[in-house]
């Protein structure tokens, strides 16, 4: 079983705390994504649970044993860096194979996977190369090579894919999906971006300032973001997150305009509360122009600033209350700017955030 | 249910003050040490041939007799003046240099090999080569001079003052421009074509690329060029010591021959520590002065931290 | 904008001026080596003879003790104790220096910048003005005149640039690679030596050819902690050839032969990694 437990794990660099007490619990075969702007500590993190860091205060467990005290190599874990960190002087072949030579493994043995890894990663043509005659894409297939030749408990990839152009981004991220599925180990993967989070994880860690934020399912978070931070930290384009306040049954914005509270938070909000509306895009459509009709809906006509067809939908920039928000036409005609249209509002996923503390009032 | 705490020298924390004992263990030893000791000499009267006066208490008789020693102001200011000279021409044939090789396309590699060799070559060697190059009656250049017909007598290049203190300060620059040359080369080497290029859309004639681009980036390099080289302004001594001991009657005499003398030959240690400490100062402080200089030019050029 | 005329005229002079400069360059070391492969008289005749007429290794022979002639000078000694102080010395200042640059490229601890700067500023101690309290101190130990007294002072006098050098070298291989080593089941010891090691190397032994040169050229300390044959170095015993009242020039230029050679081929050897080394430790901090 290789369970991974953080409990209230603190990191410190002399005074200044950079992870504050964080718990979380990783499941046997689980794939886990930290995410989180720069600076959040999901990349400490990892590297404390990799050993590469101490741990300052509270305890990680893999399999159940506390690891606090343990050097990385005692952790039976592998890991994939950021820039790779193939060893430069050594063949494909002895970088898959370096693991398992200096745990004095068969040779024999270590031939064997190092074959079984090539050929789950079709490096068996690159083998005898070095580093500096791959490209990218195969330099990042090494790197995972090497992670799973030593049958680890766990792998930890930190933002594997940032040196690779967006397109070999796409292709390598599927490649990570597919070795997943085909080794089953339990994967711990930082990234900081928000749509390798959701494509890959069994379950996203939202991190900021050394906090967790919101752990869930990538439809949990999406659907169900705790706070504002989670709220446009996920999605793309972000959620549009509007200042109002509540008062007889209706969301007031600065600009007189309003909407009905969605029937779902009627009872979550009191009236005179300050709280800021949340809705995506794609629940801001022009009539006749969304995805699915019917539901709770709402009308408002506003003013199109700007339009950017992408092909199948058409994002619009207008404003509420003052703040610029977008929305988006599905099945799209050309939009001219400082045209008014009517836009349904999607009520029933619409969000509401208290504005002080910017959790959503759902949650409470 | 923690396993327990390793012992403090296998401890994060501690290795690299550990890896670095050795290092400073020699150094204290070697330099640090013996810093000390002759601190205190300095305040002593110790003659090598009387070793019991390393205990007679002189207080600062040893630095009054040194400030009031014309001989060693002259010693000192001699000093001063051949660094000052020898330091700025360094820099100034230097930079030509690099700027001549950074032109030149074919045989460039052999150049730059050709450049390394001073560096790498012994101060006494230089000493000896240039002793042999100035000797008035068998060297190379009163030969040459001779053989051209511009001149008719033997020119005493390393007896009179001027022509002695000419030649140590040829032989000097000849040994250490080449220090100046590979740094600066390598910086223009480093030096990206942007910034040039936009200077060149912008509007700027040859000098003005020079002047405004491609001097400041080399700045930083220009101060490590001049750290290492105060490291080791004092293998002049060696310099002179070949090639003319500091004479004719201390004509030639720098500093560190001073020392010399007076510690070695009169054997007046105190009074030699004494001026060494100066020595030290003066050394150390060329040395943090382009230390600092280098550090403020690297943070001004924003790239590494 | 430019005449074809200037453009070549330009070139013209950089060729001319380059090869002005390598005529300083090389010109007084080429007329010591040709001065070594002919005989005293040569040298010393009017009007004097450019192109040697009668060529030969007399002069080293004579130096070494294989000619009739041997001039009284030990210069075989000489060479063996250069030789074993010169390796001795950059073999314990490489080892200090590894483990010192290591420390400073890889770690980040208290008075990091201080402990860098005051092994730099030990450096700067002119060699003449360390020699006197050494000297007595050594008397006093007894290490006046012995090999270990002077390889002891030229590690101390190594160890500050090795670290500088040898801290720019592995600061060039990400500390990534370190790390992958250890999560493969590496101790640090282990991923140091089969990884970072093999990495640095070529730029370990060109600050061990420097430090062998430093050791091998040095004059100041060696003139004043030597008396004998037991430890006199070669740029020592070159002074033993002017102490005479005529200086035999041609035995002189064969001995100063001798100390280049190393020099020159060390010199073609790790010039790459030796400028690399000093401004990528300069320049990146």
């Amino acid at each position: 079983m290789a369970e991974i437990t953080l409990d209230k794990v603190v990191k410190r660099y002399g005074k200044l705390e950079v992870v504050h007490g964080i718990d979380l619990k990783i499941a046997h075969n689980e794939f886990v994504v930290l995410v989180g702007p720069s600076g959040c500590g999901k990349s400490t993190t990892l590297r404390m649970i990799a050993g590469l860091e101490d741990i300052s205060d509270g305890a990680i467990r893999i399999g159940g044993d506390v690891v606090n005290d343990l050097p990385p190599r005692k952790r039976n874990i592998s890991m994939v860096f950021q820039n790779y960190a193939l060893y430069p002087h050594m063949s494909v072949r002895e970088n898959l194979g370096f693991g398992l030579k200096i745990a004095k493994q068969d040779p024999k043995m270590i031939e064997e996977r190092v074959a079984e890894a090539a050929e789950t990663l079709g490096l068996d043509a690159l083998l005898d190369r070095t580093p500096a005659e791959l490209s990218g894409g195969q330099r990042q297939r090494v790197a995972m090579g090497r992670a799973i030749v030593r049958h680890p408990e766990a792998f930890l990839f930190d933002e594997p894919l940032s040196n690779l152009d967006a397109k070999l981004r796409v292709q390598m991220r599927t490649e990570i999906k597919k070795l997943h599925q085909k080794v089953k180990t339990t994967v711990v993967y930082v990234t900081h971006d928000q749509v390798e989070a959701m494509t890959l994880a069994d379950r996203i860690v939202i991190m900021r300032d050394g906090n967790i934020e919101q752990v869930g399912t990538p439809m949990e978070v999406f659907d169900h973001p705790l706070n504002t931070f989670v709220a446009s930290f996920i999605g793309s384009p972000p959620m549009n997150l509007l200042p109002a306040t509540v008062r007889g049954g209706a969301v007031h914005f600065t600009d007189g305009k309003s909407l009905p509270v969605p029937s779902r938070l009627a009872g979550k909000v009191r009236d005179g509360q300050e709280v800021t509306f949340g809705l995506r895009p794609d629940d801001l459509t022009p009539q006749g122009h969304g995805i699915a009709e019917g539901g709770e809906r709402a009308q408002m006509e506003l003013e199109v600033i700007l339009s950017e067809p992408l092909g199948t939908e058409t994002i619009l920039y207008t404003t509420i209350a003052g703040q610029e928000a977008q929305g988006k036409m599905y099945g799209p005609r050309p939009v001219s700017p400082g045209e008014r249209l009517v836009f349904d509002v999607a009520l029933e996923k619409a969000h509401l955030f208290d504005a002080a503390t910017g959790r959503s009032v759902a949650a409470d | 249910m923690q396993t327990k705490r390793p012992p403090f020298w296998q401890r994060e924390k501690y290795t690299p003050y550990l890896l670095l004992l050795p290092a400073i263990l020699t150094i204290l030893f070697v330099v640090l040490l013996p810093l000390i000791f002759s601190f205190y000499t300095s305040f002593t009267g110790y003659r090598l041939i009387r070793p019991e006066s390393l205990w007679q208490w002189v207080g600062l008789r040893n630095y009054e007799r040194i400030f009031g020693d014309d001989d060693f102001w002259a010693a000192f200011v001699r000093t001063i003046v051949f660094l000052t000279i020898a330091l700025n021409l360094e820099f100034l044939l230097g930079l030509g240099i690099a700027l001549l090789i950074n032109k030149i396309t074919w045989g460039q590699r052999t150049l730059r090999t050709i450049m390394m060799f001073p560096m790498m070559f012994s101060p006494i060697l230089v000493g000896y080569q240039f002793k042999f190059v100035f000797n008035d009656n068998i060297g190379i250049l009163n030969n040459a001079l001779e053989s051209l017909g511009l001149s008719d007598g033997a020119i005493p290049w390393l007896v009179d003052t001027y022509l002695a203190n000419f030649a140590i300060i040829f032989a000097e620059v000849w040994m250490s421009t080449s220090v100046f040359a590979i740094l600066l080369l390598a910086g223009l080497f480093a030096m990206p074509r942007d910034p040039i290029e936009a200077a060149k859309v912008d509007g700027c004639n040859a000098w003005q690329v020079f002047r405004h681009i491609t001097l400041p980036f080399l700045m930083p390099f220009v101060f490590i060029a001049m750290t290492i080289r105060s490291l080791d302004v004092a293998r002049a001594y060696d310099i002179v010591d070949v090639m003319t001991g500091g004479g004719p009657a201390g004509r030639t005499e720098l500093l560190w021959t001073l020392i010399a003398r007076t510690g070695y030959d009169n054997a007046r240690m105190g009074q030699a520590n004494a001026m060494g400490y100066i020595s030290i100062i003066l050394s150390i402080a060329f040395t943090y002065y382009f230390f600092t200089k280098l550090i403020a030019s690297r943070r001004y050029m924003g790239g590494a931290d | 904008m430019r005449t074809p005329f200037r453009k070549t005229a330009g070139k013209v002079a950089l060729w001319i001026l380059t090869f002005v400069l390598m005529v300083i360059m090389c010109v007084p070391g080429l007329w010591v080596v040709l001065t070594a492969f002919r005989p005293n008289a040569e040298v010393l005749a009017k009007p004097p003879v450019w192109i040697p007429e009668d060529p030969g290794l007399t002069n080293f022979a004579k130096i070494f003790g294989f000619a009739a002639d041997q001039v009284a000078i030990p210069v075989p000694s000489y060479f063996a104790n250069s030789l074993i102080i010169a390796l001795t010395s950059t073999a314990i200042a490489l080892l200090i220096g590894m483990s010192g640059g290591y420390a400073f490229a890889r770690y980040r601890f208290r008075f990091k910048n201080g402990i860098f700067l005051g092994l730099m500023l030990s450096r700067t101690v002119p060699g003449i003005a360390l020699s006197l309290p050494v000297f007595i101190i050594w008397s006093k130990l007894g290490l006046i005149d012995t090999k270990p007294g002077l390889i002891i002072v030229y590690v101390a006098l190594n160890v500050p640039f090795t670290i500088w050098l040898i801290d720019g070298f592995f600061r060039q291989i990400p500390k990534e690679m370190s790390e992958a080593a250890q999560v493969d089941g590496c101790t640090r010891w282990q991923a140091f030596w089969k990884i970072e090691f093999p990495l640095a190397k070529s730029g370990i032994a060109s600050a061990g050819i420097f430090a062998f040169l430093t050791s091998w050229n040095e004059y100041a300390l060696a003139s004043n902690l030597t008396r004998s044959t037991d430890s006199k170095t070669l740029p020592v015993g070159l002074m033993d050839f002017t102490a005479q009242f005529t200086i035999d020039w041609a035995g002189m230029s064969a001995m100063a032969v001798i100390i280049i050679i190393p020099a020159l081929i060390l010199t073609f050897l790790v010039q790459k990694h030796l400028i690399a080394g000093l401004t990528f430790g300069g320049v990146k901090g």
